[in-house]
């Protein structure tokens, strides 16, 4: 009995070997003093629990676990459009998954000392702001001072980075593009929340904000250049499931900007499971998703932007899609960007720019498809549907992924 | 215990959005103190308790009565959970602070944010009862609950056998057990 008693407290601390685990589930069907000892290790775990000193979440968390029960948005007409269908029945997973390396250059072959030194300066201090907005920091306590501080004396990082994108970068070429994505992806969204903290009027939830988009920010800059922190890069290249999850924590009823736009973005297709393997895939990953919410954000009617992950849409792919309520003439200069037509002189240069980064990014995800073939296997595009634009990607998913890809105790229900 | 009968997961379950704010209003305080007392990190705290009403809503035929109480079962789920972002982390970078994960956060003053959740009678009874256990029965219990090891991990950290971690385990969870039994009778 006390064994059966031991084996349940173990199996509800999830410290039960596995066979044991299975042998210990199996008896709960036929077992009532297995069934009497388990309820009995809950109340005891909930027991112990209780030790745990009183601590109050963000406000802002409420808001994010309600969206949960928000009705969903309606992606079905889009879903069964023609362009996703001829994806649906053409995609196929390159062999080999995108391991890092790709598109990256060395800092030193920008050939532009200013943009050079600006790179280097934004990543010294991104590694110094991420430890004051960590999960353990005194702003995450809702205590900026320090933060604050730091900001009045350090460079804003939002200054420049006009100024450095329209410094003369070497054209298409590798060293340029890791200069754009570096300074166009995250940078800007990341610029706009340290602005607020440094004007005073910064929530808990925008120094939360920035504690993503740092980390997002330093993976992106070190997979765009090999030689930025080398020991850190290799770190990055290790074999690490990244999950839906982590985008999902990070987008759900986020505020994101783009420069001085700022809109909210809505999310509730997210799926539980991997999408990429290492952090270098997920910076490429993650670095497409600012680029279209990007895209948007200066573009939405409303203000408000979706931004969607759907597994089981393209067989063997994950489709992204970032969709925003937009004018006519808006959606034009966007679908001009997918025609190929965007860099007639007619859409900004950042934009082209955004657009040019993802498409890079997808041929490396997808690097079995060659540029021509996109056309049949539109692994990119830009849609219309009613009165909203659909910007969508999609990149290879994980065979035989298992759900949840940061539960790893045994049994995480018990 | 916390108030939180299975009638507010039947309610879920059938997709009551009302029920899962209750939930949250009555409960996630409760949730959210145990998951920074494991992780001490407030935003991955915060990410456990997103996916934990995420996971929720989506498959509440998780929980079914027959488990006990669903209150404890949210606490369970809770603790795990954390557990295994500590351990995915903790592989990343040993912190190396594994031997007084309770007592370091003991002098907190924060408000009794979970006060609405759980009784403070109860909270403080069980302090006191937690304190009141050996302090071999109660290191191990730290270790197991809030820093996720497991009984060989504190067997060769405390430098005890096996068998006796198991034991001194059992025994302070009996312990706190009858503890408030005594005051709830």
């Amino acid at each position: 009995m006390d064994k059966l008693r031991q084996q349940a407290l173990d199996y509800s601390l999830g410290i039960l070997p596995k066979e044991e685990a299975i042998l210990f589930e199996a008896s709960l069907d036929v077992d009532d003093d297995a069934r009497k000892f388990l309820i009995e290790a809950g109340e005891d775990c909930a027991n112990l629990s209780l030790l745990a000193s009183p601590s109050e979440a963000s406000v802002e968390l409420r808001h994010r676990v309600m969206e949960n029960s928000a009705p969903k948005k309606d992606f079905n007409p889009f879903l069964e459009s023609d362009v996703i269908n001829r994806l649906r029945y053409n995609y196929t997973t390159p062999n080999n998954r995108y391991t890092g390396g790709g598109g990256s250059a060395k800092l030193s072959e920008i050939g532009v000392s200013a943009v050079e030194d600006r790179l280097e300066e934004i990543y010294l201090d991104l590694l110094a702001l991420f430890v004051l907005v960590g999960g353990n920091s005194a702003a995450a306590e809702g205590d900026f001072g320090e933060l604050k501080s730091w900001i009045g004396q350090t460079n804003p990082l939002g200054l420049g980075i006009s100024e450095t994108l329209a410094l003369p970068l070497p054209g298409e070429a590798a060293p340029a593009q890791s200069a754009r994505r570096s300074l166009l992806a995250a940078l800007p969204s990341l610029a706009f929340f340290v602005e607020r903290v440094g004007d005073g009027s910064a929530t808990l939830a925008d120094v939360r904000r920035i504690f993503y988009l740092c980390r997002d920010q330093l993976k992106i800059m070190r997979a765009s250049f090999s030689d930025l922190d080398p020991a850190k890069l290799a770190d990055d290249e290790e074999l690490r499931l990244h999950g839906a999850g982590l985008l999902r924590s990070k987008w759900w009823g986020a505020e994101h900007a783009y420069f001085s736009t700022n809109g909210k973005v809505r999310c509730g297709h997210f799926f539980e499971g991997p999408v990429t393997e290492r952090c270098v895939e997920f910076a490429e990953y993650d670095s497409n998703i600012y680029c279209l919410a990007n895209l948007l954000a200066t573009k939405s009617g409303n203000g408000e932007f979706h931004l969607e992950l759907f597994k089981d849409a393209i067989p063997s792919g994950v489709l992204a899609v970032a969709m925003a309520e937009t004018s006519l003439e808006n959606h034009v200069k966007l679908e001009n960007l997918a025609l190929g037509v965007g860099n007639n002189g007619h859409s900004p240069a950042n934009d082209l720019a955004l657009w040019k980064l993802v498409e890079s990014s997808l041929l490396r995800g997808n690097h079995e498809i060659s540029a021509e073939a996109i056309k049949d296997v539109p692994v990119l595009g830009c849609s219309r549907f009613e009165d909203s634009t659909y910007l969508w990607f999609t990149w290879p998913s994980i065979p035989n992924s298992h759900e949840g890809a940061l539960a790893f105790t045994g049994n995480p229900e018990q | 215990m916390p108030r939180i009968e299975n009638e507010i997961w039947t309610r879920i379950k059938d997709g009551d959005s009302a029920a899962l704010a209750e939930l949250y209003d009555g409960f996630a305080a409760a949730m959210f103190s145990l998951s920074l007392e494991i992780l001490r990190d407030r935003w991955e705290a915060e990410e456990v308790i997103q996916d934990v009403f995420s996971y929720l809503w989506r498959k509440p035929e998780a929980f079914s009565p027959d488990k006990g109480k669903f209150s404890s079962w949210l606490l369970v789920l809770t603790r795990n959970r954390s557990i295994d972002r500590y351990r995915s982390r903790k592989r990343r970078v040993d912190r190396n602070e594994s031997d007084d994960i309770l007592s370091s956060r003991s002098d907190q003053t924060q408000p009794d944010a979970a006060g609405e959740a759980v009784s403070s009678d109860e909270r403080a009874h069980l302090r006191l009862a937690f304190s009141e256990l050996p302090e071999d029965q109660r290191k191990a219990l730290e270790l197991s609950y809030f820093g996720g090891m497991n009984h060989v991990e504190i067997a060769e950290l405390l430098d005890l056998s096996l068998g006796t971690v198991k034991s001194r385990i059992r025994l302070g969870v009996e312990k706190l057990r009858y503890s408030l039994t005594s005051l709830r009778t």
